[in-house]
């Protein structure tokens, strides 16, 4: 009696050691799936160009199987078509694991039901945003290391910008006719303020149609004109009749450096507060 | 009703002069206040009246050409076909050329549509309508091909075709006035003719009109307006259509009544509807003025439609 009692003692730790490592195995095996998904992403197509040199610096520029036409920063690549028309046929026939796009009005729920892969929307206003979003990109890709020394990188660069002995007023346009500027929401809004400047347009907007009138009463001290794709070959500011009157400073820069949220705005952000100082030692 | 037109045009200039983005004392201004007035506002209003008297005066003129009331630059392909032109110079980054392209693309449409509706000189309307029709189509179907082709620039051509007067200069005022004086001196002495030219052909000859020199002029005339107003201004639409008949609904019936009253009522439903575009936002926001001229004068011609539907076939 004794005996079969020991056995069954024996025998139920035994079963009980059993269901523990099982148990364990099957905890281990959940956080193995549950930390594949990091490095899952094998083909990626991006549909917002400033992040491609984004994922050249995270070392993943060989997964990324699709760009927009306007995208030249990975070369040799299948493009997919522009950023607010992207192809479908043509990314469905990439077998895309990941999207990334802009924005939610640039690839709305009913594109996104048509594409089996996961979606991730990058469209950051500040330069706060950009280095969660890298850490985001980072953190998905399996790549968290690389991204933590961007971000560490982009901040160090902020670093080499002088405080002004004032903050100079800025406004940024972004067409000339008819006259849009930047407002609130635009990613230029966070590098003149950087810069150690500030927009004088605080409409809650990306872009504003504005009055030429509000420019004049507004007197910035800079009033910089990017000159790209959204706004081809402006005549000067300086040179408008309407603008006769105004003492600002004209400022000429490249939209794709200034315009784009992606790592290239910390550089903008430093070259501007190279200019306002520059301005201020004339 | 002269005088009505008349009043009408100068408290739209008062008013706009008065009132915009920025808050002006005209009786006790600052520098920039100064300089907002002279440089900015009263070139704009001027361009705006300008604009809208040449698009009403157009507008008159393609419905004598055509003997269509539903005719203006619209529909004879002129309007698309100059922004056809501008649409082309922004795609190419040639900004200060786009007056030069709107008329060039104007004038090669009026030059088309020239060519296909005329039979040994002699302009027939009805394949003119439908040659303007598939003219503006196909300058259509072109814009949305380079807005296709700009990608990222789309939202300049997108915004520029909206219609505006932002930049109104001096020079544009001159340029855009001396051009409606030429086309107003050139079909003066032809009132009686253009009154003549609601019969029918045969009767029009009859009388001793040249019928079809008469239309070549009226039509060359008409597309040289619309040409530089959309160089200037952009499309904006409903001007030419709904000012004549508003005006003809006014008993200004006859030609030597309804041309000046069209300069009047185009000048002041222009300055009126800019002025509301530039101040109806807040923070120096501006609507596209297109935007406000269709909506009102959409209504507007809708409530006349369906009051008076029986004296607007005034062609009949």
């Amino acid at each position: 009696m004794i005996q079969k009692t020991e056995n069954r003692i024996k025998k139920t730790g035994r079963v009980k050691f059993g269901h523990s490592l099982i148990k364990i195995l099957f905890q281990g095996l959940l956080l193995c799936l549950m930390a594949l998904p990091a490095s899952a992403y094998e083909k990626i197509i991006v549909l917002y160009p400033a992040v491609s040199p984004m994922l050249i610096e995270l070392g993943v520029s060989d997964r990324v199987v699709g760009t927009t036409r306007s995208d030249h920063a990975i070369k040799d690549i299948v493009q997919v078509g522009s950023h607010l028309r992207p192809n479908i046929e043509l990314m469905n026939a990439l077998d895309p694991d990941l999207i990334i796009a802009g924005s939610r009005r640039a690839f709305p729920v009913n594109m996104k039901e048509r594409v089996k892969a996961d979606i991730f929307y990058y469209d950051p206003a500040t330069l706060d945003e950009i280095l969660v979003k890298i850490k985001k990109i980072g953190a998905m890709l399996g790549r968290e290391d690389k991204a933590e020394a961007l971000v560490a990188r982009l901040k160090s660069r902020l670093s080499e910008i002088t405080p002004l002995p004032h903050q100079p007023s800025v406004i940024y346009e972004v067409m000339a006719e008819p006259l849009r500027v930047a407002g609130n929401r635009s990613i230029v809004t966070s590098i003149v303020s950087a810069a150690g400047g500030k927009n004088l347009v605080s409409i809650d907007k990306k872009h504003a149609v504005i009055s030429t009138e509000k420019v004049l009463k507004l007197e910035p001290d800079f009033y910089i004109y990017q000159v790209g794709p959204m706004n081809k070959n402006p005549e000067p500011p300086g040179e408008r009749p309407f603008y006769r009157s105004l003492k600002s400073k004209y400022i000429r820069i490249n939209e794709l450096e200034f315009a784009r949220p992606g790592i290239n705005a910390f550089d903008a952000a430093v070259k501007l507060n190279r200019i306002f100082l520059g301005a201020g030692d004339e | 009703m002269r005088l009505i037109l008349l009043a009408a045009l100068a408290a739209a200039f008062v008013a706009a002069i008065s009132a915009g983005a920025v808050k002006i004392d005209l009786f006790n201004m600052s520098e920039i206040e100064r300089n907002i007035l002279f440089d900015v506002r009263l070139p704009r209003v001027v361009l705006a009246g300008l604009v809208g008297a040449a698009l009403a005066m157009s507008g008159v003129l393609f419905q004598y050409v055509m003997k269509n009331p539903l005719a203006d630059s619209f529909t004879t392909g002129v309007s698309a076909s100059s922004a056809m032109g501008a649409v082309i110079a922004i795609m190419l980054g040639l900004m200060p050329y786009i007056p030069l392209f709107a008329l060039a693309g104007g004038l090669a449409g009026l030059y088309l549509v020239y060519r296909i509706a005329s039979d040994r000189g002699r302009i027939q309307p009805i394949t003119m309508l439908l040659a303007g029709i598939v003219l503006s189509t196909f300058a259509s179907a072109t814009i949305s091909f380079m807005k296709f082709l700009s990608d990222d620039a789309v939202s300049s051509i997108i915004f520029w075709l909206m219609g505006g007067f932002q930049a109104a200069t001096v020079s544009k005022d001159l340029i855009l006035f001396g051009v409606i004086c030429l086309s107003f001196l050139v079909i003066r002495g032809d009132y009686l003719k253009l009154d003549i030219l609601c019969f029918d052909d045969t009767t029009a000859s009859s009388t001793g009109v040249d019928v079809h020199g008469l239309r070549k002029k009226l039509f060359f005339a008409a597309a040289l307006l619309t040409s530089f107003s959309v160089g200037y201004a952009g499309i904006i639409g409903f001007v030419g259509l709904i000012i004549p008949h508003i005006l003809r609904l006014g008993n200004f019936v006859k030609a030597s009544y309804l041309l000046p009253a069209s300069l009047t009522g185009g000048a002041a439903f222009m300055i009126a509807t800019d002025l509301i575009a530039r101040t109806i936002l807040q923070q120096g926001q501006e609507l596209p003025v297109g935007v406000i001229t269709s909506s009102i004068g959409g209504v507007f011609f809708l409530y006349l439609l369906i009051k008076r539907r029986k004296e607007l076939f005034y062609f009949n």
